[in-house]
């Protein structure tokens, strides 16, 4: 019972679980107040479709957390989903199989994340600026890739079968009763987890974030963190940019707009501090939930677009304002 | 003159956890400098806050002017005549020195900014003070010094009439602490009463009036300073006496460890050519701004180096990056804690692991926290740092705790040299006493030590040898022992010598 209790408590004490665990229960609250709207939210489909849905914001955050913690920005992230998307779909529509040009938009997108670490961690460049040019140079080229249009079916030269297998294995089949696409996500999630709490990088990550000059005065090497650390979020862009191609059978020019933001409101939502240093990667997994519930509940209630988009606005800046206001009011006592 | 302009009675304070202030009185009166005064930790700062309205205090009365106040705020402490000095400045560093002083109480004119008489009143106030700046400065570009006489000229603008000045000569020369105490002594004639809070004791002579000694957020004694000698007061601070202020410990001096050879580094490292030696402590004295803080930041490869060489044990080590030097085993507690030292953020225990990350990983780099937790209780144990948990975030600790985080961190990894840039500076006497003992320690044990202080009462006190450094050059080397601080200040100031010489040279040619 006593270790029981010490158990809690401890988890209880790990920085940042605060937030994470009320955007757990802001979880919660939204899910059953949609669900109460209409049953339907509750059904065993929307929920796998929620999980599925979901993944995608969850990849995108744990790439954008990374970056957050270590006090930067990466706002190339969509430009990355959409130009693997289109590399990866153009690739295959001239018969390159799945394999190969999946691992060839990954080390395209791999390319801009080095360039985002380099720009920021070694020429020292305001990393809203320096993702800026490459969320535009990585747009540019997903829309080059095929010419400028969006790329035929993916089936078009490899046939059906190829084509289906690619869909299937990253976004229409099922493991154990769940989609696939959060299995690859759950699993991403619990090794980047893993490595910023239990490891060594994971440290010098909260570090740099925290103070960059001490962090470096105690043998951190602040490029070489930053440079991982933006790849960490292409790797993540890429990944997404795969599943979206998978679920449209095609490249979409458009694919992956604006998701730097949903990566920013994912980790702002569970508590990630935009500033750096803070935050618990839980919290992102809670803030891509309460993101995509919301998203989901909306629909399902026939919510307009535009509504959809207030609601979700003013939910990413009332959970940072509680966190603000309970900050200062825990620091002031 | 006698005149309570402040009156603080039974003043209780509670944190989570500590009890900040526990039935304290403090009093001004009207024309006086009073030193208030304690160990980092004491609550003085928290007293300030109270009297400032950044706190509001649990119980306890609170009479400025006469007036009684309930909860106050830092607005209506404003109005009521309070106004702090902080020990980091508060400025807008990229607005002008008249722009700062009218910061939120703008002059307008019917719609725009009426900056010729914003302009007019800073320059009265300025010149009242003595003060020789332009008001069109930017204020970025001042030093500190300056800085500080700004926000003074701002405080009285704003008719305040309780100046609360926290540590205001820590980050001044000499010099400018004289500029200083002349305009508070001339505040002092206007009638504003003076709260001064400082860790440098031998200064308070200069201008203190009256005393108020607290301890362990406790009220201790006031009373006039000529009636209190200097061990009175130290004891009645620390709680016991210290015995030796400065306790230092002979060992016979072993082989060199440690040489840098024509070192090179901007403008403030030139040509520096200097050997430790196992058993010893080498003090690095000199002026602000005399390259020691940049000689340390070049040995350490922070910035970058012209020219120049490094040997541990006879052997050359290159040193790039911060990172290269810890290998070697050469590491730096740095000047500036909040900016160089401590991930303020972060907790104690990740301050602590942070660059021993290498020794608690597993080939992995996975970090074994059973290793982790082991060696950050060691740290705090062995340097006694006072803390409720190491979990807690590294500014929450005192000035005095946060440096020995920043010490401690490097005493775990076995290191062969370890440079300490102003270790002491801005921490109470007790934990001065503390970290002396812990450079003793390091030097007992064989490891090269190099201490930089600004303060030679201590450099003397502690180092063996002495390097003095002025202008960025190495001007002489002494032994501690039977060196006059008037010695190293003469070598310290060596560059007005060599610049009269030079114009003497020039004046020589002119005249040929």
């Amino acid at each position: 019972m006593n270790n029981k209790k010490s158990f809690v408590k401890s988890i209880l004490s790990v920085r940042g679980m605060g937030a994470a665990l009320t955007a757990f229960v802001g979880l919660i609250i939204i899910y059953i107040a949609f669900g109460l709207i209409n049953p339907k939210v509750f059904s065993g489909q929307n929920i796998l479709n929620l999980l599925r849905s979901m993944s995608k914001y969850l990849l995108i955050g744990i790439g954008q957390s990374y970056v957050m913690i270590t006090g930067n920005i990466d706002l190339s992230i969509g430009s990355v989903v959409g130009m693997s998307a289109m590399i990866t779909a153009t690739l295959m529509t001239h018969g390159v199989p799945a394999v190969l040009a999946v691992l060839i938009a990954l080390v395209c997108g791999i390319a801009v994340g080095v360039v985002n670490g380099f720009l920021v961690g070694k020429f020292k460049l305001p990393p809203f600026i320096a993702t800026l040019g490459t969320m535009f140079v990585a747009r540019g080229v997903g829309y080059m890739v095929d010419g400028n249009r969006n790329t035929d079916n993916i089936g078009i030269t490899l046939g059906k079968d190829a084509a289906d297998g690619f869909q299937n294995l990253f976004y229409y089949n099922k493991t154990l009763g769940i989609y696939n696409t959060f299995w690859i996500a759950l699993v991403i999630f619990l090794i980047a987890f893993f490595i910023l709490s239990k490891t060594r990088f994971g440290r010098h990550v909260y570090a740099i974030g925290s103070n960059i000059d001490a962090a470096r005065l105690s043998g951190v090497d602040s490029v070489m963190v930053t440079v991982k650390v933006y790849l960490v979020s292409a790797f993540c862009a890429v990944v997404v940019g795969v599943i979206l191609c998978a679920q449209a059978g095609m490249g979409n020019m458009e694919a992956g707009n604006m998701y730097e933001m949903y990566g920013v409101a994912s980790g702002v939502i569970g508590g990630i501090s935009p500033l750096g240093g803070s935050g618990l990667l839980l919290g992102t997994f809670a803030g891509a939930s309460v993101w995509q519930t919301l998203e989901n509940g909306l629909n399902m209630i026939g919510a307009q677009v535009g509504i959809q988009r207030i609601v979700i606005g003013v939910i990413v800046v009332v959970a940072v304002l509680m966190d603000v206001v309970l900050h200062s009011k825990t620091s002031k006592k | 003159m006698d005149e309570l302009i402040v009156s603080m009675e039974h003043i209780c304070k509670q944190f989570p956890g500590v009890k900040a202030l526990d039935d304290v009185r403090f009093e001004l009166r009207k024309g006086e400098v009073m030193a208030l005064l304690g160990e980092n930790g004491a609550g003085k700062s928290t007293l300030m806050k109270i009297l400032s309205g950044v706190y509001t205090r649990d119980s306890g009365d609170l009479t400025i002017m006469g007036k009684s106040y309930g909860d106050l705020d830092p607005k209506s402490a404003r109005a009521a005549g309070v106004a702090i000095i902080h020990q980091e400045l508060n400025m807008c560093r990229h607005l002008s020195v008249a722009e700062n002083m009218f910061l939120g109480r703008e002059i307008k004119g019917s719609i725009t900014l009426n900056n010729k008489e914003m302009k007019k009143i800073a320059r009265e106030y300025l010149d009242e003070l003595g003060v020789d700046i332009s008001t069109d400065q930017i204020v970025g570009d001042l030093p500190v010094s300056k800085q500080q006489m700004i926000e003074i000229a701002k405080a009285l603008s704003v008719n305040a009439k309780i100046l609360i000045m926290d540590e205001p000569t820590s980050a001044l020369t000499a010099r400018e602490c004289e500029e200083l105490f002349r305009i508070i002594r001339q505040l002092k004639d206007r009638g504003c009463g003076i709260v001064y809070i400082s860790h440098r004791l031998e200064e308070l002579s200069h201008i203190t009036d009256r005393v108020t000694i607290m301890r362990d957020g406790k009220y201790i004694t006031q009373g006039n300073f000529t009636d209190f000698s200097m061990d009175d007061i130290i004891s009645n601070m620390v709680g016991r006496e210290i015995k030796e202020k400065f306790p230092r410990i002979e060992c016979p001096k072993g082989k060199k460890i440690f040489e840098v050879k024509n070192l090179n580094a901007g403008r403030l490292v030139r040509d520096i050519n200097f050997s430790l030696y196992e058993g010893e402590i080498v003090g690095f004295a000199g002026l602000m701004g005399a390259g020691r803080t940049e000689t340390t930041r070049a040995v350490f490869g922070i910035d970058p180096k012209e020219s120049g060489t490094i040997e541990l044990n006879g052997k050359e080590v290159v040193i790039n990056r911060p990172m290269d030097a810890i290998k070697a085993g050469i590491v730096l507690a740095p000047e500036d804690r909040k900016k160089d030292g401590l991930c303020t953020k972060l907790s104690v225990r990740q301050n602590i692991a942070l660059p021993n990350l290498d020794m608690l990983c597993n080939g992995l780099g996975v970090v074994d926290s059973k290793k982790e937790v082991e060696l950050c209780d060691k740290a705090v144990d062995n340097l006694m740092i006072k803390l409720p948990s190491v979990d807690v975030n590294a500014d929450t600790l005192s000035g005095g705790n946060q440096q020995k985080v920043v010490v401690g961190k490097w005493l775990a990894r076995d290191s062969k040299v370890v440079i300490f840039d102003e270790p002491t500076r801005g921490i109470d006497v007790g934990a001065k006493v503390e970290i002396y003992r812990l450079m003793n320690q390091l030097k007992e044990q064989g490891i090269a030590v190099m201490f930089v202080s600004s303060e030679m009462p201590e450099i003397l006190g502690i180092a063996d040898r002495v390097i003095v450094m002025c202008d960025g050059r190495i001007t002489g080397e002494v032994q501690a022992k039977g060196a006059t601080q008037e010695e190293l200040l003469k070598l310290a100031t060596a560059f007005e010598n060599k610049f009269k010489e030079e114009e003497k040279g020039a004046e020589v040619k002119a005249n040929e």
